[in-house]
């Protein structure tokens, strides 16, 4: 038997403090305070926005560029001149890393995040609607998964489609093609979540109080997925991330003379032992970026889950108190 | 002795032991489970949670102990305890003696001798409690064959038989190969008593074995219990929340509040004499079926204390209205009260209280509220609601590929009904009669539906445009039942009150206004809008579900089983909140229930369905005091009384079996399968039954309907739906406990 009665007193004593204050705290202020109480994502969130910031400001610390070839430092080691050393054809490692982080970075953000929200909304969509909407809207997504992804990059991004190389360039038309193919695992998932919320009953009090459907949606569902689509949304930048460097490595991805990290890893991987610095710094980069995300991962999963049981000292309380008077009725 | 245990052993270590031995040899030889000082703890990272502290009781073989509190005072593990069930992490101390042996600290292995055999248990749940795999049959069997190695296959098959039978399952011998799913809810508990009592066992412990089932139900399982009680001669401890459930059948009852036994005492004494306010605000707290006066009922504030500090008062002082310095010096122990021997109470003004305290004055129960509409006549009054011969059938479809049509539900058959200003109305029946999809008929509010429903004013069938009805949803709101689920955990109450207003297109500075208003209005804090649903206990989530359904000032207000899920003191301040709403505001409930006290308490017009159909329809008090239909009776005579008295002399129609299936509903009267009255009936009269369908009738202000007024009203507000409402009733479905002074009318 759930137990009803059962009242947080670290809540309590939470509010105690709050009385008399006529404050109507905002729910972001909560979310962020208690993102802030998880240290371990207040680091990763801080390595992550610095590698962003680098990928933009660092570019102004050396005189080198991605293009420029230095013909009497080739495949160099690192030095005053060259922070990371050259590479085999004289370019500057570090110019490279740089505009080769932003080119990561950028492509993990946009496909992270659109994918997933492209999903939730599809996905709660198919869920609000059921019937012959979800069933055409199951058939494309079904339809979409079947497609060989990697042919598609491969084709889109080398044999085929000139006129879209010609028009775009190669990182832009990967976002594009990554996007298409990395919503739909995630838009099933939550489709299947929002059909079982949709028999909550406060969704049905929206429903009745006369809420609009797109704002059920919006307001109701996709909040509730909420630590999902979060969850949903690192791993998506960080899948995306991996797959352009996966892609990448291969050949199929980013061409010269756009650079990303995948471009740097592939290219050195020959010469590991040769020219170690070629693999190592692109990889540490890479490992940095995808490192910080899964770091924050956790802290905003539990910022915006209220049942959470590890966000921060109060809530804690209240999980437990939970178990034990589960054990106890 | 008490004052001994209360100290606990926690302080007293050494003395613990001895005192444990004194306390067995005071222990009543005769008694078949001692229960000596009982503490169980439980470790958690923030502490240690006393859940059960210091519970003493000896129980009499072939008597019945009730324990009775609110969730949380430690009923159910005190039960678990000494079944010996609690997980290895809880820590149990104390002695627990059956028949004269140890059971405390036995292991697992040595327990699972008494387990099953000499202890049994019935559990809450009866849907989760069986294994789905096997057949009931088999689990009897299990039940038998472990305890009875020697028994032969067919002595074990015809002991089950036997069993099934006792329990009343009718063709016993077939229904052994039946599964679980087979069954239904009431059908699965009996089976679940069966294989309780399968090895005759000396003590049956019951934990709210009927909170999950309808009430024309529970009254045929606690049939089968005292049945079983019967032919066993087991004592059993009855757990519940419920104090109609064991007024009837315990002999003794034990109050608990936090992890204590509060006042235990004989059962006249404890309902007619209690002496603890807290026993006091129970009894106060329930709605009675049987007395139609209008009085409010007694909340208890607050709620239970944390178990994980040790109280160092009165634990029930920061609740109790009669709390004073005294009361926090200290815990009061059980002590023995003026009057009968047995009856002890842990309150220091026990003295003082008593049957003669009325506990309206002791709990400041508010005055009953009068609303502007009770001066006028109901005939004058507008109407908010209108239901005209509202249907709705769901196909009964087979088959995977071609879908055959193979009969039809009819969860709605034919609704009529209207709802004034400022009036109750309720709709009861057993799970299964239409009560909820007759609600949500309501609210879907669509053209194409069959039958007219009007919302003030407003008709379903001109609804086309968005428009009429965005204005049909600001008349008509919702409260639901589970008060959890109604609401969005990712809400703070602000956003949740905050949504109905910004959809009615309120500007942020009023709507702030209003939420402010809202709060004070269903007695929350205002500064508590910033807090999440899951830091309100149940009671104030019930109280936000309320204040939204309120925020754009309906006129009417539909309550889907709005206290079901409460516990009994906190459903009394939902409930006189509810009433005093309703005066104040004006509004108009659309109330479903299948707890026919709270309907009573609340309504003023209540409708009685039955399979999609109205079978009773009228004034509450004229419905509940004269029932005609059958049906009615039944349902009426189903609710346990908190009255010991009454309980064990009334004489109760129990019904056979369970709702129909859908497909077996006869082609006349719906409620023929199951009628008492149809039973006793001549074959003849039976043919008419079957073959007609018994319309809606005005109640004739006939000298045969034993109507308390006297005089003559051109038309009772009471219709009902039966050809022979004053038929005699069967025999066999008629049960009267002990032998009581009038008998069948």
């Amino acid at each position: 038997m759930t137990n009803l009665n059962a009242v947080d007193p670290a809540a309590v004593a939470q509010d105690a403090h709050l009385e008399g204050a006529d404050v109507v705290i905002g729910k972001n202020t909560i979310i962020f305070r208690r993102f802030m109480r998880n240290k371990t994502a207040v680091a990763g969130l801080a390595i992550f926005l610095a590698l962003t910031v680098f990928s933009f400001v660092g570019g102004y610390f050396t005189q080198w560029d991605k293009q420029t070839i230095d013909p009497f430092n080739i495949g160099m080691p690192p030095s005053a001149e060259h922070y990371l050393g050259t590479s085999q054809a004289g370019i500057d490692l570090y110019a490279m890393t740089v505009e080769g982080t932003r080119i990561s970075i950028l492509i993990g953000l946009i496909v992270g995040l659109v994918s997933v929200l492209v999903a939730a909304v599809y996905g709660c969509t198919m869920a609000y609607f059921g019937g012959k909407v979800d069933k055409v809207m199951l058939f494309i997504l079904e339809a979409l998964i079947m497609m060989p992804a990697l042919l598609v990059v491969a084709v889109a991004t080398s044999g085929g489609g000139e006129g879209l190389r010609r028009d775009l360039p190669s990182w832009l038309l990967l976002i594009i093609v990554l996007l298409v193919f990395s919503w739909m695992g995630t838009a099933r998932l939550i489709r299947s979540l929002s059909m079982s919320l949709m028999q909550r009953d406060f969704v049905k009090a929206a429903q009745y109080m006369g809420v609009p459907a797109r704002r059920i949606v919006w307001r109701h569902l996709v909040p509730n997925i909420g630590s999902l689509l979060v969850l949903d949304i690192t791993r998506g930048v960080t899948g995306a991330i991996l797959a352009e460097v996966a892609f990448s490595f291969i050949g199929i991805g980013i061409k010269v003379p756009d650079v990303s990290l995948g471009v740097l890893i592939g290219g050195a991987t020959s010469q590991v032992q040769t020219f170690p610095w070629m693999f190592w710094v692109p990889l540490t980069v890479m490992f940095l970026l995808t490192g910080s995300l899964a770091m924050m991962n956790d802290g905003l999963r539990d910022a915006f889950d209220p049942s959470s049981s590890s966000s921060g000292s109060a809530k804690k309380r209240t999980a437990l108190k939970a178990r034990v008077k589960g054990n106890a009725s | 002795m008490s004052s001994e245990i209360a100290a606990g052993p926690v302080d007293q270590p050494q003395s613990a032991v001895e005192r444990l031995h004194i306390a067995g040899l005071h222990a009543p030889a005769d008694a078949i489970l001692s229960v000596r000082d009982m503490n169980v703890r439980f470790n958690t990272e923030n502490g240690v949670v006393h859940a059960v502290r210091g519970v003493d009781f000896d129980l009499m073989p072939g008597k019945t102990l009730g324990i009775v509190g609110e969730s949380g005072s430690g009923k159910s593990v005190t039960s678990l305890a000494i079944m010996g069930l609690l997980p290895s992490t809880a820590e149990v101390t104390g002695s627990v003696r059956l028949k004269g042996k140890e059971l405390l600290g036995l292991s697992d292995k040595a327990m699972c001798e008494y387990r099953g055999n000499e202890l049994a248990m019935v559990f809450q749940d009866p849907l989760s409690s069986l294994t789905p795999v096997y057949t009931v049959g088999n689990q009897i069997i299990e039940a038998l064959t472990i305890h009875n190695p020697t028994m032969s296959k067919q002595a074990k098959e015809a002991r089950a038989v036997e069993l099934l039978a006792m329990v009343g399952i009718p063709s016993p011998k077939e229904r052994l190969r039946a599964f679980p799913h087979e069954f239904s809810g009431g059908m699965r508990q009996r089976v679940m008593i069966a294989i309780a009592i399968a090895n005759n066992p000396r003590v049956l412990i019951a934990d709210e074995p009927t909170t999950a089932l309808d009430v024309t139900i529970q009254a045929q399982v606690l049939e089968v219990l005292h049945t079983a009680q019967e032919e066993t001669g087991a004592a059993v401890v009855m757990i519940t929340h419920d104090l109609g459930v064991v007024a009837g059948m315990a002999d003794d009852i034990m109050v608990m509040y936090a992890g204590r036994p509060v006042e235990t005492g004989a059962v006249d004494d404890i309902y007619y004499n209690p002496r603890m306010p807290y026993t006091m605000g129970l009894l106060g707290a329930v709605p009675r079926v049987d007395v139609a006066e209008k009085s409010s009922l007694v909340p208890i504030e607050g709620m239970p204390p944390n178990l994980i500090h040790t109280p160092t008062g009165c634990s029930f002082a920061p609740r109790c209205p009669l709390a004073a310095d005294a009361c926090l010096e200290g815990e009061p122990a059980l002590a023995p009260v003026p009057g009968p021997a047995a009856h002890r109470a842990a309150c220091i003004k026990s003295g003082s209280l008593g049957g003669d305290v009325d506990v309206h004055d002791v709990f400041a129960a508010p005055p009953v509220p009068v609303s502007r509409f009770d001066a006028i006549p109901r005939e004058e009054r507008s109407t908010v609601l209108q239901l005209k011969d509202v249907r709705k059938h769901f196909p009964l479809t087979k088959g995977a590929l071609l879908k055959r049509r193979i009969g039809t539900v009819k969860a709605v058959d034919g609704l009529s009904f209207d709802i004034r200003e400022g009036e109750c109305f309720s709709i009861v029946g057993e799970s299964g009669s239409g009560k909820t999809t007759t609600l949500l008929e309501i609210m879907e509010f669509h053209k194409d539906q069959d039958g007219e429903v009007v919302i003030g004013g407003i008709s379903n069938k001109q609804a086309a445009d968005g428009k009429t009805r965005s204005a049909m949803r600001r008349e008509l709101q919702m409260v639901f039942q589970d008060p959890t689920g109604a609401l969005d955990p990712r809400f703070t109450v602000y956003e949740v009150l905050a949504e109905p207003l910004q959809n009615a297109g309120m500007n942020k500075v009023d709507t702030k206004k209003r939420i402010m208003e809202l709060m004070k209005l269903v007695g929350l804090q205002p500064d508590h809008v910033n807090r999440f649903p899951n830091q309100f206990s149940g009671g104030q989530r019930q109280r936000i579900g309320i204040a939204r359904a309120l925020a754009v000032n309906p006129k009417l207000v539909v309550l889907d089983e709005p206290v079901s899920a409460l516990d009994v003191s906190v459903q009394a301040g939902v409930i006189n909140l509810l009433d005093k709403l309703r005066a104040e505001l004006g509004l108009s409930y659309l109330l479903v229930a299948h707890d026919l006290s709270v309907v009573r308490h609340i309504s003023n017009r209540v409708a009685v369905m039955y399979l999609g159909k109205i079978v009773e329809i009228g004034e509450v008090d004229r419905v509940f005091d004269n029932p005609r239909h059958p049906y009615t009776r039944a349902l009426l005579s189903a609710i346990p009384v908190p009255d010991p008295q009454l309980e064990r002399t009334r004489e109760r129609i129990i019904l056979r079996g369970d709702l129909p299936s859908p497909l077996g509903t006869p082609k006349g009267c719906n409620f023929a399968t199951r009628c008492p009255v149809f039973a006793a009936l001549p074959a003849a009269k039976q043919e008419k039954c079957l073959t007609l369908e018994p319309p809606l009738e005005q109640v004739a202000p006939s000298p045969a309907a034993r109507t308390l007024a006297a005089d003559p009203l051109p038309a009772l507000d009471q219709r009902f739906a039966c050809f022979f409402p004053d038929g005699e009733l069967d025999e066999d479905m008629l049960v009267v406990h002990e032998s009581a002074d009038h008998h069948a009318p």
